[in-house]
């Protein structure tokens, strides 16, 4: 219950302040580049790779990045950069704790 | 992403890993702070990507622990690099060597090129140039400066008037001119001869006109000596009188000469030194120490070294201290004299034609003050003093 009551303290403030949402959230900040680049930021680690799919896991639940002839330009603990044919971004819900979408 | 250029600089492997636990292995990988970049996947198990050098040893564990295979595939950048050039050095040594080659062979006289001169004086241009150094072959750095080359050719080269010394790329141009004497312009139009100064004529020579004239006789300047009106009262014929009249005359020469004088010359003592001189800064090749010389003389003479036919920021700089002396000449009495003797004889040979000839000299007043010879002495001198002037007739 008290996490929950924090989560909406700070989504009062970020409303109210004006604050950028992915620093104070903790959410994933992602950037496109039409469909050949995608960059995550405040991923949690890589859950699947291959040539079609990329995994990551995100805060409340993964991310699934799907396309063609992936390659991981960069991988940082919080950061990785995705190039390739991006042709879907989908988000995977646990459906327990997450409830921001 | 970092930039590409530090790696490059570190050297960079590339890395294939195959097994099952590939993402738990990337994810490991990225928490010890290792950088990798462009993972790309080869089917199912297997991966590719790319790491630094200095992290390679980081990756033994994880994978280890992760049931997978490391395998090497690609080395580069530059400690690869650097094991390549020393496996072949020997073309490194040959792009050196080949450097240096063309940067001797540019820096070389390659040829002498002589325009404007006689076949003579060109070789006589060529014999000199010998002397002096200068030939197919020779560095550029032992020769002297342009204009030095073209003083010394214009001094020792009788025949020469003016010679332009270029120096185009590996090439000497010469572009002499050559003494041409004016030809001697026959006095066809009718003259007589006069007397050009005060003489007392000696000998008579007369090719044509009539001798007005006796030997031993004193002319005035512009008397009349030959003249061009020939023949009978009647039957007068003007022609060109030509002819060599011989006469004595007299010039007094006032000479001064110091018993003592004191002159600096070079005693022969010099000392060379040659250094690099790269951006304004000179590095010593040659010639190292200081000079002892108390008093001297620097003469510095810059040489740009050449690339095929660029000029590089780098000169060859030769600097050659003569040491510098000072001489004391004392004369005693008669020798003042007669080095002043000498003095007037050759001060009264410039003023005269070639052929003239001293006859006698005579010592009018010989003085010793203040340190100083003063003389004047007479000269007595035979010499053609006959000069043509037309005849211009009035009516």
């Amino acid at each position: 219950m008290a996490k929950k009551w924090g989560l909406y303290v700070r989504k009062w403030l970020t409303q109210k302040m004006d604050l950028p949402q992915d620093v104070m959230m903790d959410l994933p900040r992602i950037t496109m580049i039409g469909q050949v680049h995608i960059y995550i930021e405040n991923h949690r680690g890589l859950l699947a790779f291959s040539d079609g799919e990329v995994r990551l896991m995100i805060r409340g639940g993964q991310l699934s990045i799907k396309g063609q002839a992936f390659v991981i330009k960069t991988i940082l603990p919080e950061e990785i950069v995705l190039e390739g044919k991006i042709e879907q971004v989908l988000y995977i819900n646990d459906g327990k704790g997450g409830g921001v979408t | 992403m970092k930039n590409q250029w530090i790696h490059i600089f570190s050297g960079t492997v590339k890395v294939k890993l195959t097994g099952k636990g590939i993402e738990r292995f990337l994810n490991q990988l990225t928490r010890n702070g290792v950088s990798i970049w462009n993972v790309k996947k080869h089917g199912s198990e297997a991966v590719t990507f790319y790491v630094d050098l200095q992290d390679v040893n980081k990756l033994r564990i994880p994978a280890r622990e992760n049931h997978c295979k490391i395998r090497f595939l690609e080395r580069a950048g530059g400690p690869f690099f650097l094991k390549k050039l020393w496996t072949n050095s020997g073309f490194l040594a040959g792009a050196v060597l080949f450097f240096a080659l063309i940067l001797l062979l540019s820096n070389m006289v390659w040829g002498i090129e002589i325009n404007g001169a006689s076949p003579a004086t060109e070789h006589q241009i060529r014999k000199q140039l010998d002397k002096m150094g200068i030939g197919v072959g020779k560095m550029q750095f032992s020769i002297d400066s342009v204009e030095s080359i073209q003083k010394e050719l214009t001094d020792q080269v009788g025949a020469l008037t003016w010679i332009g010394v270029e120096l185009k790329g590996t090439t000497y141009h010469f572009q002499a001119v050559e003494k041409s004497e004016p030809e001697k312009v026959e006095a066809n139009s009718p003259r007589h001869l006069v007397a050009k100064k005060k003489a007392a004529i000696v000998k008579i020579f007369v090719e044509k006109g009539d001798p007005v004239v006796e030997v031993n006789e004193l002319v005035k300047p512009g008397q009349l000596l030959v003249s061009g009106v020939y023949g009978s009262e009647k039957k007068q014929k003007l022609v060109a009188a030509t002819g060599e009249i011989l006469g004595e005359t007299w010039y007094s020469t006032e000479v001064e000469l110091p018993l003592k004088s004191t002159f600096q010359v070079f005693n022969g003592n010099e000392k060379r030194t040659y250094s690099l001189k790269i951006a304004g800064k000179s590095i010593v090749l040659w010639g190292f120490g200081k000079t002892e010389f108390k008093e001297y003389e620097t003469e510095v003479f810059e040489q740009p070294v050449k690339f095929f036919k660029w000029e590089l920021p780098v000169k060859i700089e030769k600097t050659t201290i003569r040491e510098r002396e000072q001489a004391t000449r004392i004369y005693t009495r008669e020798e003042a004299i007669n080095s002043a003797k000498e003095l007037a004889r050759s001060d009264i040979k410039n003023n005269l034609p070639e052929n003239a000839i001293i006859k006698g000299e005579k010592i009018l007043h010989q003085s010793i003050e203040n340190g100083k010879v003063r003389l004047i002495i007479h000269f007595t001198i035979i010499e053609d003093i006959a000069e043509g002037q037309p005849i211009i007739q009035g009516d």
